[in-house]
Parts: structure tokens; C-alpha cells; sequence
């Protein structure tokens, strides 16, 4: 059995993190399901655990002119309910798990599992968000797509935490939200998309489109989506199939358990063009 | 006391919704050790050694040496071993079990057994046929000579798995030379009687008694049995308390579940009717027989569900494979066969272009009509009000006009069905000879003593009102205890929908002679036994006569939506008519038929269970996806009465029969949205996808 701190401050949690051999327990939603062991027996860390859950420094959500600032220990409950929390991610979050999971589950614990399914992810990809990481050597701060770099496994260092994650206020003239999962509630997810587009005098003027569980990580290829920016919706509409050819080529989705390659790569290209269609 | 039909609070809820009541995994005793199952890692090998690391004191293994009897476990074929001794059949299959006083070290040395296999050859497809089951009704060859023309389909169904709420779990002690074992379980004297010949023993030697049961949908018919005879031999080598009880992945990876099938069904047709049917249904027994020929049975039984046909060719075959054997399942291979006929008839109605309703009424079973068999359908058949009822709740030949157009992606469904109550054909009187005792205490109280299990169906108030309104005497009268082999006779197992029915047909008569002979302040024992009304007939050979004494009907009717561009299902809305005979609670029949639509319209387009090799890809909640609240529709159900004869007040099956239904139901919706015919069931989107490419219409 290891060992486990519970840290009163967040400066203490960092100073416990800065020995570097302890991994972050925050609503342990995902680390108790990975580590459970037989009914009874203790669950099988292989690291001695911090629980952050409890520190309230970490539960907030501030908001400047331009950021919404969410703090890593806020539960996805909170989250959903927050009039500050953009409307895109209420709306992942509302589909996330149910009830109970989401009252302790946080988004930087859905950002660290780095899970290619993981719900959350399609909404702070959409919206550039950035991930506050810190130490007691100080803070890095990193785009969502530097943060993630495969299944489970992120840049943070061992010493490191989510601080918070920092969420540009964005809007949009057209959002649309999938989740494609076995069942409505509770559910891993097959297939997910969220599509993000201003259209001004149909022109598109910003166009996100962000897919899960089609790769090892999020897929949002911001090359693409530049190249139609400052086209009309008319032009872009006339020719989605090249639009889908490049997409194409980073849709590379698994089967497995819960679904196949093939259906996962059209319910995939048919969302993208389904909300494209919505722009005209 | 009120009419039978109000309900009335189930007697166990306030325990169960409270937390308060206790489950097997929740007892203990001093001295207690605990057993974990090591198993085969293969699908098919011989076990060419086995390597145990030296064992700490206090800590034990038990494989098949030390079995006492036989090392087969009884049930209706007995081709099941206690524990593998040479050979390996299926991943997943029982070899030893290690028992100690702490977990962690029994782990410890279940991780640390070696064992060195010489891989065999496994069968994964359904080629090996191990019973094979034919009948014949009419003149099938001259129907299909004379025919105008022939049409034939194929069905395929997918595994279920019955996701009780409880994993399956047994306590078990060694007291003065006898074998106690209190389980969660579902036919007490199963588990008893295999124990018997395992232990070779005397039957006084073997003490089962039934802990309260977190939901089992047949799961726990006979694969308790299996874990019972290893804990008695466990108990039988240590002397001390020991418990075994699963783990949700365990019990998901090698627990019995819903034969996978393949039925092909050809028609001939004459003038606008099927005149003949030729039907070949093949299951998926999996590595070991045990109740896979019953199940066959029941299949081919139903191979013309809720219609009349007059020329039958009907056979099945159970096929052996290197997978984990498959066993009850509420409907019990009905709704396999149920699932591929209601297809059937609509896809022939297609075939003919021919309007569907109009078609299926021409069919529909009469009374004074020939059963599947060659029985008699003898009593009252409702289903014609029951199916205009059904249409009128759910307005659904507006919807079926509305939603032929292919571009709204909704579509409405309807099964038409029944379920014979009871065991197969001569089971009853031959095998189970069902027996029970009311006992009177000098205090007043009435004792049922049977061995009928409540797993949440509610068997326990029902039959509890049964004696209370045939004795006049207010419910807190009678007591009903789990029960106990030492107590009560065997009433046979609570399967088959046949508990309400036989045992309460029994009580009733039993409660009608304690009335009459009733004196106060003196103890009363009353015995009932089960007897086979005259007229019942059944040629287990010729599979021919009445296969059950009586039928329960029903009518499913269910509305989807499907995503035009992902293909997911939403239910929308499920109603459904039942004839159950007479209900005994009409809040419990309710529960069983919310529950019963919830699971058979799941297994037609949700629930998907495969394996790879033998290895299976689902084995947690997370993978296995049942409905949760928010997939389940709105359901609007009504109860029809049509009392039977030998049943208490009337009272029919209704367990399974609200399952039978529910998948053909869903499966023609999505049909009727999509505008494409569906072969298979689940009916996932991922099968949607490719019907859409593939398929003509
Ligand atoms: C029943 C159930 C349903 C679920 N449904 C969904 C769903 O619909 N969609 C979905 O995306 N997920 C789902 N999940 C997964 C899980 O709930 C989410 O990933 C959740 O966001 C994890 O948050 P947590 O706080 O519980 O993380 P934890 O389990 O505490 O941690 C997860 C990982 O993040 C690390 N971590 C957590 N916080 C920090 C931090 N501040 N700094 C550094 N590392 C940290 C941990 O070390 C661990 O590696 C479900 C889980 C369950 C059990």
C-alpha cells in the first residue's frame, strides 16, 4: 500500500509534488476506476497520492475583459451550473457522466487522463483554451494542443499541477455540439464534434472544427479551417468533399469495444458536413 | 381483504430502498477466509502442469482432486466440470480455487500460479452441433409443392447479458459434518441437488439456503450450481467459513448469458398467406451443454409466436464452441425466435406488397387453433382487442402512414406475442413435481414454505397476498422467509415464469384447505403437490401436444427517432397490452413490465456483447451499455384480464413475457425510419451504417 497527503494549501501541495514522486488525486474519477483492486482491499496506486480535491484555492471561476479562469479543483457540477462557464462547454459538460460522477470530477483531471474520448477536450480545443501549470519553480502556461501530446500522456513534469485553465471569451455566430456515445448518460464516447463558426455576410470569418476518439489526440487542424476563413459559406458549401478530403487524412480512428473505424470516421465527417450545411 | 389486483408496498422494499437489507457480500464470520477462482487463460488447451508457489500457512488450494463425487455439475445435461482437471474448454473456465484469511495474499498467489498449456484447437463458429431438435406440424412438403411461390430470410442475434445489480456471490460454513451454503441464488434445490452428487454424499449433509437476491434474469438458474459444488468442496477440505463471491468483471467474463443465434426462416405462400414454414434456428451453447437443449426447445416451440400456421418444419441445433457457456436468460430462447418470426412476417408482407397489418391478422392465433405443436390454443384469446387497443394508444397507423416517408427518420414498430407459462412440455409433472407446505403456528402465523426465490420480482408479497385473501387473514399473518432447504420442500426453481402460476396455484389450494380445517391455537402443516391437469399432453420425442398449460399474451408497440446523420436510435415512446391472466399486484406486473420492455428493447438495439478468440470485449458496466433513466422511453402499458383455470385467481406468467416482445418491436421501427430491413439484432448505428450502404431496401 502506498502512501497518501492531504495538503491544507496549495503551497503545501506543491511543495509535497516538488520531491516528484507523487502523482494528484483530484476527483480520483478516473484514477480509482484505473487503480481498483479487489472489493475490500485498498486500490493499487503505484505512486504515493496526493488528494487536491479538497483545496478550496483551487475552486473558483473568475473572468477578466477577456478570460474566464477556471480553477483546477472546481467540480464539472459547479462548472455546469456557473453562469461565467461558456455556454459550449455547459453544454459538453451536461452530457458528461451523470450526477454523481460529475459532482467529483474536475476538468483538469479529463485534461490529464488525456483520454483521445475524453468529452471535455472538444470544447476547450474549440475554444483555445490554456492550461496553467505550476511548480514551486513557477508557472508554465500552455495551449490545450502543447498540453496533450497522446493517450494519458501530457508535458506536465512530476513536480507540476493544473493550476487552471484559462478560457478566451469567443463568440460565435454558429456552434454545434455531438457526443456519439452507446447510450445517452453515462457513456464513453464513439465519436464526438464540435463545430465553431462566425458567418458574416456569408462570409465565414472563423470556422473550429474539432473531432474525439477519431486519433490518439483532439483533432483540430487550424491550417484547414484557415484555409476557409474569408471564403462564403456559398463557395465552401459548393465543395465540402475536398474540405472532408482533409480531414480524411486525420480521421484515423480505431476499432475497438465500442465501435468500428469505418462508422466512426462517416458519423465523423457526416457531423462536420451536417454542421456546414447549418451555415448557410 | 381488496381485489387481488391492488397493489399493495412490496414487503422487502422499505428494507432495500433504505440500504438496510443485507445481501451475501455484506455477511461475515469470524474465522472467515476468502476464495478467488484461477482460470484458464485459453480457449482451448491441455493443461500440461500447473505450478503453485509454497503456499503460507493458513492458505489452500482446491481443484478437482479434491472433489469427493463427480466432477460434473448436475443440471439438465450434465457436461459441465466442477473444476477443469486436464483440459480447457473456454477462457475464462474454473480451474482451482486459492483460499486464505487475507485477500491480498490470496491475490498475491493466484497471480503467482503458473500454468503451462498445449494449445488446441478452438471452434469459435457454430459448426459442431451437439443437440439437434426437430418437429413437424401438417404436411410442411406438400404446403411448400403446392406453394405460388417461396421466400426466405435470415435473423441473427447477439449475446445479452443479464446485468443483475448484485454479482454472484456464495457464504459458505462446515458445521458438525454439514455443508451450509447461503448464495444468491435463484432455485435453491439446484444448487442442492448438484452439491449432492459432487460431495457424494447424503442429502441431510447439504444445507442451502437463499440470501436475498440483487436481481438475476436467469443468471442465477444454474450457474450458482457451479460455484456451490466448488465452495462445497472448498468447505469440505478447509472446515472453516469461506466466501466466494465476483467480482462485476469476473462475473461478466465467464457467467452464463443470452445464446447468440442463427434462425433462417422460409415461407410458403399461397394465395396471399404463409401456408408453410420451414425454420431452422442454430444457438450458441458455448463450451459446455447445461441447459443449452432446454433453451433450444423453448426457440423452436416458439417458431410461430403469436400467429397459426398450419404446416411446420421446424428444427434447431445447439452448436458447442470454445466460449464461455450460454444458459437462462428471462424468455429463455424465446425471443430469438420471436425476434426472427415477427421479422419475418413483415418482410414477407414486404416481399408480397401487401399491407402489413392486414397480413399478420390473417395469421393471427385463434382459440380452438393448433399450437406450433400440434396443441390446442384452449382458452380465450384477447389479442385482437389487445392489438386495437395497442394501435389506438399509440395512434399507430396514423404514424405508420406518416412516417413511410423516408425523409422524417421516425418509425413506429409493433410485436405481436406470447409465452407459455411454466416448464416445457412434460417438465413439470416429470422433472420438478413441485411441493409445498403451509404451516400454521399455534400463534396464528402462516408459514409458505416454498422454495421460491423473490430476486426483486416480487414473488414474496404476491404470494404472501394469495394466502392472505384465499385465508381472509390481513397480510402481517403470513410470513414468508428466504428459502431454506432445511425447511422447505422443493417447489422447484423460480424460473420459467411458473412461480405466480404453479407455486401460486398451489398455495391457493393449500391456503383454501387450511381454511376449511381450520382450528385455532394449533399447529397446522398442509402439503400441496403439484399435478399435471388431464388434458395436458406432450411427446417429448415427436415434440408434439400441449407445450405448456397455458399462454400469456402481449403487444408491443415502440416509436424511435433516428439521427439522420450518426443513425442513433432515441425510444420514444413504448406501449404495450398483456393478458398475464389476472394480475396478482398491479404495481408488481407493471414493474415487470417496464423492466421486461426495458430489457428486450435494449437487446434489439443497444446491448452488444462480442468476443474476439474467445476472449470477451465486454466485460464491465462501462462497455456493456444498458439503458440508463435517461435512455429509457416513457411506456403507457395496460393489463387485460383473462383469468385461467388452474392458476391462483386466474393468475398467468408475466416475467418473461414482457421481454419476448420488446426487440422485433424496436427492430421494425428503426426499419420503418431507416427504409431498409433489419437482419440483426442489436440494431447499433455502426449496423445501420453498413445496411445503409449495402443493403437494396
Ligand atoms: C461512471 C463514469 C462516467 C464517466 N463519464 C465520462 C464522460 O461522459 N466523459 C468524459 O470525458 N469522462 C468521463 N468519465 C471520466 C472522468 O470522470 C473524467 O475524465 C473526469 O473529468 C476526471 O476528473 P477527476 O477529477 O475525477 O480526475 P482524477 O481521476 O482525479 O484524475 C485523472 C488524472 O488527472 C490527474 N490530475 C487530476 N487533477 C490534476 C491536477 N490538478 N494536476 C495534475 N494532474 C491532475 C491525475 O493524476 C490522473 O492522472 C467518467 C468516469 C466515470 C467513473
Amino acid at each position: 500500500m502506498v502512501s497518501h497527503v492531504i495538503p491544507k494549501t496549495y503551497a503545501e501541495a506543491l511543495t509535497v509534488l516538488k520531491a516528484g514522486n507523487h502523482r494528484v488525486i483530484a476527483g480520483g474519477t478516473d484514477m480509482m476506476v484505473r487503480h481498483r483492486a479487489w472489493a475490500g482491499l485498498p486500490p493499487l496506486f503505484d505512486k504515493p497520492v496526493l488528494f487536491a480535491f479538497t483545496l478550496s484555492e483551487l475552486k473558483y471561476v473568475k473572468e477578466d475583459e477577456q478570460v474566464i479562469c477556471i480553477g483546477a479543483m472546481t467540480d464539472l457540477e459547479t462548472l455546469l451550473h456557473h453562469e461565467r462557464t461558456p455556454a459550449l462547454l455547459r453544454q459538453v459538460i451536461a452530457i458528461m457522466a451523470s450526477p454523481a460522477i460529475r459532482y467529483v470530477s474536475t476538468l483538469a483531471g479529463n485534461i490529464v487522463n488525456a483520454s483521445p474520448a475524453a468529452d471535455s477536450l472538444l470544447a476547450l480545443y474549440a475554444l483555445d483554451a490554456q492550461v496553467v501549470l505550476e511548480s514551486t519553480s513557477g508557472k508554465r502556461i500552455l495551449s490545450i494542443e502543447k498540453t496533450i501530446v497522446g493517450p494519458g500522456k501530457t508535458v506536465l513534469h512530476d513536480d507540476e499541477m493544473v493550476a487552471e485553465i484559462r478560457i478566451p471569451k469567443t463568440r460565435f455566430t454558429h456552434t454545434m455540439f455531438r457526443k456519439v456515445g452507446g447510450r445517452r448518460a453515462d457513456a464513453i464516447t464513439k465519436i464526438g464534434f464540435v463545430g465553431c463558426a462566425t458567418v458574416n455576410e456569408g462570409i465565414i470569418r472563423d470556422l473550429r472544427l474539432v473531432f474525439n476518439a477519431v486519433a490518439p489526440v483532439v483533432v483540430r487542424e487550424k491550417s484547414v479551417e484557415a484555409l476557409h476563413v474569408g471564403h462564403s459559406v456559398k463557395n465552401v458549401l459548393s465543395d465540402t468533399d475536398t474540405l472532408m478530403h482533409h480531414y480524411s487524412e486525420h480521421i484515423k480512428p480505431i476499432d475497438d469495444q465500442r465501435s468500428n473505424q469505418h462508422y466512426r470516421k462517416e458519423a465523423a465527417l457526416r457531423l462536420a458536413r451536417h454542421f456546414l450545411d447549418t451555415l448557410a | 381483504m381488496p381485489d387481488i389486483h391492488q397493489s399493495v408496498p412490496k414487503i422487502d422494499a422499505k428494507e432495500k430502498i433504505s440500504g438496510r437489507m443485507t445481501y451475501v457480500a455484506d455477511m461475515r464470520y469470524d474465522d472467515m477466509l476468502y476464495a478467488k477462482t484461477v482460470r484458464s487463460s485459453q480457449a482451448h488447451a491441455r493443461i500440461r502442469s500447473v505450478r503453485v508457489p509454497t503456499l503460507p500457512e493458513g492458505y489452500h488450494v482446491v481443484d478437482h482432486r479434491d472433489i469427493p463425487g463427480k466432477n460434473v455439475v448436475k443440471m439438465i445435461f450434465d457436461d459441465w466440470p466442477v473444476f477443469a482437471s486436464d483440459t480447457v474448454h473456454h477462457v475464462g473456465e474454473p480451474i482451482m480455487l486459492v483460499v486464505g484469511p487475507d485477500k491480498r495474499i490470496v491475490q498475491t498467489l493466484v497471480d503467482a500460479i503458473v500454468i503451462d498449456y498445449e494449445p488446441l484447437n478452438p471452434t469459435f463458429s457454430m459448426t459442431d452441433s451437439v443437440v439437434n431438435y426437430h418437429y413437424d406440424k401438417g404436411d410442411p412438403a406438400s404446403a411448400f409443392k403446392a406453394a405460388d411461390t417461396t421466400v426466405a430470410y435470415d435473423y441473427e442475434t447477439g449475446y445479452q447479458e443479464q446485468a443483475y445489480i448484485e454479482p454472484q456471490g456464495f457464504i459458505g460454513t462446515y458445521d458438525d459434518e454439514r455443508i451450509h451454503l447461503i448464495g444468491s441464488i435463484q432455485a435453491p434445490y439446484y444448487v442442492k441437488n448438484a452439491v449432492i452428487d459432487t460431495m457424494a454424499c447424503d442429502p441431510d449433509a447439504i444445507r442451502v439456503v437463499q440470501a436475498t437476491v440483487g436481481g438475476a434474469f436467469g443468471g442465477k438458474e444454474e450457474f450458482p450450481s457451479l460455484m456451490g459444488c466448488q465452495l462445497a468442496v472448498a468447505l469440505n477440505k478447509i472446515k472453516r467459513p469461506i466466501k466466494l463471491i465476483y467480482e462485476r468483471e469476473e462475473d461478466m467474463d465467464v457467467t452464463t448469458k443470452r445464446h447468440p443465434s442463427k434462425t433462417r426462416i422460409e415461407g410458403a405462400i399461397k394465395e396471399g398467406r404463409i401456408t408453410a414454414l420451414r425454420i431452422h434456428i442454430g444457438i450458441d451453447g458455448g463450451a459446455f451443454i447445461g441447459l443449452s437443449g432446454v433453451v433450444l426447445s423453448r426457440a423452436i416451440i416458439a417458431a410461430t409466436s403469436a400467429y397459426t400456421v398450419d404446416n411446420l418444419d421446424v428444427s434447431g441445433d445447439v452448436y458447442k464452441t470454445n466460449t464461455v457457456p450460454n444458459g437462462a436468460f428471462r424468455g429463455f430462447g424465446a425471443p430469438q425466435m420471436i425476434y426472427a418470426v415477427e421479422m419475418f412476417f413483415h418482410h414477407v408482407a414486404k416481399h408480397l406488397n401487401v399491407d402489413v397489418h392486414d397480413f399478420r391478422l390473417k395469421h393471427l392465433a385463434k382459440q380452438g387453433n393448433h399450437t406450433s405443436t400440434s396443441g390446442l390454443f384452449r382458452d380465450p384469446i384477447l389479442m385482437p382487442e389487445m392489438i386495437e387497443r395497442a394501435c389506438a394508444m399509440s395512434d399507430y397507423h396514423t404514424k405508420r402512414k406518416a412516417y413511410a416517408n423516408p425523409e422524417v427518420y421516425k418509425g413506429i414498430g409493433m410485436s405481436w406475442f406470447l409465452h407459455g407459462c411454466g416448464f416445457t412440455g412434460s417438465g413439470e409433472a416429470e422433472h420438478i413435481k413441485a411441493k409445498i407446505k403451509l404451516e400454521k403456528l399455534p400463534d396464528g402465523l402462516v408459514y409458505l414454505r416454498v422454495a421460491a426465490v423473490d430476486m426483486g420480482q416480487g414473488a414474496k408479497t404476491t404470494l404472501m397476498k394469495v394466502a392472505a385473501k384465499t385465508l381472509d387473514l390481513p397480510l402481517e399473518r403470513i410470513r414468508y422467509e428466504n428459502p431454506d432447504t432445511d425447511l422447505v420442500p422443493d417447489s422447484g426453481p423460480t424460473v420459467a415464469s411458473r412461480t405466480a402460476m404453479v407455486v401460486g396455484g398451489l398455495v391457493a389450494r393449500a391456503a383454501t384447505k387450511l381454511k376449511k380445517t381450520w382450528i385455532d391455537d394449533e399447529h397446522q402443516v398442509i402439503h400441496e403437490q403439484y399435478v399435471q391437469p388431464d388434458y395436458v399432453r406432450w411427446n417429448q420425442d415427436t415434440f408434439t401436444g400441449d407445450a405448456y398449460p397455458a399462454y400469456s399474451w402481449g403487444v408491443n408497440v415502440v416509436e424511435v427517432e433516428v439521427d439522420k446523420t450518426t443513425l442513433e436510435v432515441e425510444v420514444k415512446h413504448i406501449w404495450s397490452t398483456y393478458d398475464v391472466g389476472q394480475s396478482l399486484d398491479d404495481n408488481i406486473v407493471l414493474g415487470q413490465a417496464d423492466g421486461g420492455t426495458a430489457q428486450g428493447v435494449a437487446y434489439g438495439y443497444l446491448e452488444v456483447m462480442r468476443h474476439r478468440e474467445g476472449k470477451l470485449l465486454h466485460k464491465n458496466m462501462t462497455d456493456y451499455v444498458i439503458p440508463t433513466a435517461v435512455d429509457m422511453a416513457k411506456t403507457t402499458t395496460e393489463l387485460y384480464n383473462n383469468p385461467f383455470a388452474l392458476g391462483p385467481y386466474g393468475a398467468k406468467g408475466a416475467g418473461e413475457l414482457t421481454l419476448v416482445g420488446g426487440a422485433p418491436a424496436v427492430a421494425l421501427a428503426i426499419e420503418m425510419a431507416i427504409g431498409k430491413r433489419v437482419h440483426a439484432i442489436p440494431a447499433t448505428p455502426e449496423y445501420l451504417m453498413e445496411v445503409l450502404h449495402h443493403a437494396n431496401d
